[in-house]
C-alpha cells in the first residue's frame, strides 16, 4: 500500500522461493544423499589410501634370501604393501599352504627364473615380488660382472618435468576442475529447470496475475532469481565444504592449501554465472503456456549448460584460454585455469568483468521478455513475439 | 466508481473487445453476463491491468486508473490462482505481504475469513488438497482480505453448490455494503439475476444491454397479456398494438405505439368485458436472448 511496501517486495517473493525449497522433502533429501555420497566417497578413499595389505610369502628354505629380499623391498615399492617371508621343509608343504589359504604366495625359482605360485590372481603383491626380485637379481648380476646395479642403470632414468605446475598438481587440476564442472553442471541444470517450473507453474494457475496486480513483474523476477541462487550457492558451498572437510581425511590433505584460492573463484564465478543463466531460465518458463511446453522452450539454455559442462575437459591449449574469457564458459574454465597454476591476476578479474557484464545483459534482456510473455496465456510464446509484443 | 470506457483488445485479427463502456458503481453488484468467448475475461484482464489495452481507457474516481489503484483492487482470475504444493495460510499471508499487509494482519485476517469459510483447521494443509469448492473459497479470500477498494471477480460462483452461492454472496454484499463497487462475470443467469443489482451484457465484444434490471426491461419490448370475457380476437383491429397471440379470451401483446393501450382499455371496458391487463415481466434470459440475438 505505500512505496515502501513495494520497494522489497522482491525480498517477500525469494524468501517465499527459500522456504519452499527448505520445506520440500525431495530437496532436503536430495541435498542428504549428495552429503551423504561426497563424504562415503572420501571416505572410502581414505581408507583404500591408508589400508595396508600383509602377505604371506613362502619359499624353500634354500631360497630364504629372496624372500628376505622381497620382504625389505616391499613396504619401500609399495607403502600399502606388506611381506612377510617364512620358509617351508618342501615344494608340497609349499603348494598346500597355498591352497589352504595360509599362505598367499610361494616364490620358487623354475629354470632359468622365478615363479609365483598364488591361489588365484593376487595382483598387488605380483607387482611387489616382480619388482623386488628384478631388483635382486639385477644387484647380483652386477656385482658378479664387478661392478653395481647403480652404475648399469646410469643413465636410463626418464623423469617427469611439467612446463605448468607439476605432475600432482595437473592431476589434482584434472580431478578438482571435473568435480567443479561437474557441480556447475549439476546446480545450472536442476536449479535452471526448477525456476523455469516455477515461472510456468505460476503462470498456469494464473496465481502470476494477482502477483502481477500486487507488485511489478520486475520484483517477481528479481526474487525468484535472488531466493534460488542463494540456495544454490548454499548447496554448492555445503558440497565444497564436505568435500574439503572430507580431504582433509584423506592422503590428499596436503593439497588442501592449493585448492582454497581456485575454489574461491569458483565459488565467485559460479555465482555470477548463475544468476545470468536464472534469468534466462526464467524467460524459458515464461515462454511456455503449460508445464509441457517446457521442454522445448528451455531446449537451447539445456545445450547451453551442457556445452559449458563438456567445455570443461575438451578444451585445451589456446581454446581452452580463450573459454576461459567467455561468459558463460569462463564460469568453469577460469577456475580450471587458475588450479593449474601461472594464471596472472587481471585474467580472472578481466573474466569476471565479462561475466558480470554477461549477467547485466542477459538481467535486461530476460526482465523484457519475461515481463512480456508472462501475461500472456495460451500456447507458447515465440522469443520474437515476447521481444516485440505490446504491453 | 469504476469507469470503462471504449475499451477494445485485437488478437491478430480478431476483436476480442470491441468499444466496451460501462460503469461499476460503488455499492452496488454488477454482473458481467455474456457467452463463451464473449470477451468478459479479456475486459476483467484489462481493468486489472494484466492484459495490453489496443485502445479506450480504464478510470478510477474520475481519473486514468494507476498501478497504485489496481494494487488495493481484489482480483480473482478465472483460473483458481492458488499454489497447489503450498498450505493455505501460508500463501493467503504471502499474497497479503504482497499486497502491502504486514504479515500478522495477513495472518488475522486470513484466519477470519477461513473461519468463516469453516476452513480454519485445514489452514496447514496444502491447497493441492482441498476440494475445488473449498479452493475457490480461499482464492476468494484472497482477493478480499485487505478491504480492497474494488472487486474483480471472474466466475467467483462457478462450481459452488447452492449453500456456498449463499455465504460467497453474502461475503460479496458485506464489501458493497461498506461502498465498494464490485464486478463479477458469471453465465449462471438465474443467479446473476437474483444477486446482481446491475447487469453488464457483453456479445460478441460489445456491451449489448447495460443498466438495472428495469432500465434493461424498459429497453427490450415489453409484453402484455390482456383477459376478457368471450373471444378476444377484436384486439387484432386497434391501431399501434402488435399482437402475438390470440387464445380464446386471452391475447398476448405489444405495444407499438406509446399510448395505444389507453385506447385498448376503453375498449375493452367499453365492451364490459376486461378482467386483467397486465405487463408480463421478462426473465433475464428472455432479456439475454433478445439482445444477444
Amino acid at each position: 500500500m505505500n512505496a515502501h511496501k513495494m520497494s522489497n517486495a522482491w525480498a517477500l517473493v525469494a524468501r517465499r522461493e527459500i522456504l519452499v525449497k527448505l520445506t520440500n522433502k525431495a530437496f532436503i533429501i536430495g541435498t542428504v544423499i549428495t552429503v551423504v555420497l561426497i563424504g562415503g566417497f572420501l571416505g572410502w578413499t581414505a581408507y583404500t589410501e591408508e589400508r595396508t595389505s600383509t602377505y604371506d610369502l613362502v619359499t624353500l628354505s634354500e631360497e630364504a634370501e629372496m624372500g628376505q629380499a622381497v620382504a625389505a623391498a616391499a613396504p619401500v615399492l609399495d607403502d600399502s604393501v606388506i611381506v612377510e617371508a617364512r620358509t617351508v621343509p618342501d615344494d608340497d608343504t609349499a603348494r598346500a599352504a597355498v591352497a589352504d589359504g595360509e599362505a598367499d604366495g610361494y616364490l620358487h625359482r623354475s629354470g632359468a627364473g622365478w615363479v609365483l605360485t598364488t591361489e588365484t590372481d593376487e595382483g598387488e603383491l605380483l607387482r611387489v615380488v616382480q619388482q623386488a626380485v628384478r631388483a635382486a637379481v639385477i644387484d647380483q648380476q652386477a656385482r658378479d660382472l664387478g661392478t653395481t646395479a647403480a652404475e648399469l642403470e646410469a643413465g636410463s632414468v626418464v623423469s617427469p618435468e611439467f612446463l605448468v605446475g607439476d605432475a600432482e598438481q595437473a592431476g589434482l587440476a584434472q580431478g578438482v576442475g571435473f568435480v567443479m564442472a561437474l557441480l556447475f553442471f549439476m546446480a545450472a541444470l536442476m536449479y535452471g529447470m526448477q525456476i523455469a517450473n516455477s515461472v510456468v507453474e505460476e503462470k498456469q494457475s494464473r496465481i502470476v496475475e494477482i502477483i502481477a496486480t500486487s507488485i511489478p513483474v520486475r520484483h517477481l523476477l528479481a526474487g525468484k532469481v535472488i531466493g534460488n541462487t542463494v540456495m544454490a550457492i548454499l548447496q554448492i558451498v555445503l558440497y565444497v565444504g564436505v568435500g574439503l572437510i572430507g580431504l582433509s581425511f584423506t592422503p590428499y590433505s596436503s593439497f588442501l592449501p592449493a585448492l582454497g584460492a581456485p575454489v574461491a573463484w569458483f565459488l565467485v564465478f559460479f555465482a555470477a554465472g548463475f544468476i545470468a543463466l536464472a534469468c534466462l531460465w526464467a524467460v524459458a518458463g515464461s515462454l511456455a503456456s503449460r508445464v509441457e511446453d517446457l521442454q522445448s522452450t528451455s531446449a537451447p539454455l539445456t545445450y547451453l549448460v551442457m556445452g559449458v559442462y563438456f567445455a570443461g575437459f575438451l578444451l585445451s591449449g589456446t581454446a581452452k584460454v580463450i573459454a576461459s574469457f567467455i561468459p558463460p564458459l569462463s564460469a568453469v574454465m577460469m577456475p580450471i585455469r587458475i588450479l593449474e597454476g601461472d594464471v596472472p591476476l587481471w585474467q580472472p578479474i578481466l573474466a569476471l568483468v565479462l561475466m558480470l557484464l554477461f549477467a547485466a545483459v542477459t538481467i535486461v534482456i530476460g526482465e523484457r521478455l519475461y515481463r512480456r510473455s508472462l501475461l500472456q496465456s495460451g500456447g507458447r510464446v515465440s522469443l520474437k513475439q515476447a521481444w516485440s509484443t505490446t504491453e | 466508481m469504476l469507469e470503462v470506457r471504449e475499451l477494445t483488445r485485437t488478437f491478430g485479427d480478431l476483436r476480442a473487445v470491441d468499444g466496451v463502456t460501462f460503469d461499476v458503481r460503488p455499492g452496488m453488484m454488477t454482473g458481467f453476463v455474456g457467452g463463451n468467448g464473449a470477451g468478459k475475461t479479456t475486459t476483467m484482464r484489462m481493468i486489472m491491468g494484466v492484459l495490453g489495452i489496443t485502445s479506450g481507457e480504464v478510470r478510477w474516481d474520475g481519473r486514468p486508473i494507476t498501478m497504485v489503484d489496481r494494487r488495493r483492487f481484489g482480483y480473482m482470475p478465472e483460473e483458481r490462482g492458488l499454489y497447489p504444493k503450498q498450505p493455505v495460510l501460508d500463501q493467503l499471508i504471502y499474497l497479503g505481504q504482497l499486497g502491502g499487509m504486514t504479515a500478522a494482519s495477513a495472518r488475522a485476517a486470513a484466519m477470519e475469513h477461513l473461519e468463516r469459510f469453516g476452513l480454519a483447521d485445514r489452514a496447514k494443509e496444502h491447497v493441492e488438497k482441498l476440494s475445488l469448492g473449498n479452493q475457490q473459497r480461499v482464492q476468494i479470500t484472497a482477493a478480499v482480505m485487505r478491504q480492497p477498494i474494488c472487486l474483480i471477480l471472474d466466475e467467483p460462483f462457478s462450481g459452488l453448490d447452492p449453500l456456498a452461492v449463499d455465504s460467497m454472496a453474502d461475503l460479496l454484499r458485506q464489501h458493497t455494503s461498506r461502498g465498494v463497487p464490485v464486478l463479477f462475470s458469471s453465465h449462471q443467469l438465474d443467479l446473476v439475476d437474483r444477486l446482481c443489482d446491475r447487469l453488464v451484457i457483453l456479445n460478441k465484444g460489445r456491451v449489448v444491454g447495460a443498466g438495472t434490471r428495469e432500465e434493461l426491461e424498459s429497453t427490450g419490448t415489453v409484453r402484455h397479456r390482456l383477459t376478457v370475457n368471450g373471444d378476444a380476437g377484436w384486439v387484432r383491429d386497434l391501431p399501434g398494438i402488435h399482437v402475438v397471440d390470440v387464445e380464446g379470451p386471452t391475447a398476448l401483446l405489444e405495444i407499438i405505439q406509446p399510448g395505444a393501450e389507453q385506447q385498448l382499455l376503453r375498449t375493452a371496458v367499453s365492451r364490459g368485458e376486461l378482467r386483467e391487463f397486465t405487463p408480463i415481466r421478462p426473465t433475464l434470459s428472455e432479456i439475454y436472448r433478445e439482445v444477444t440475438q
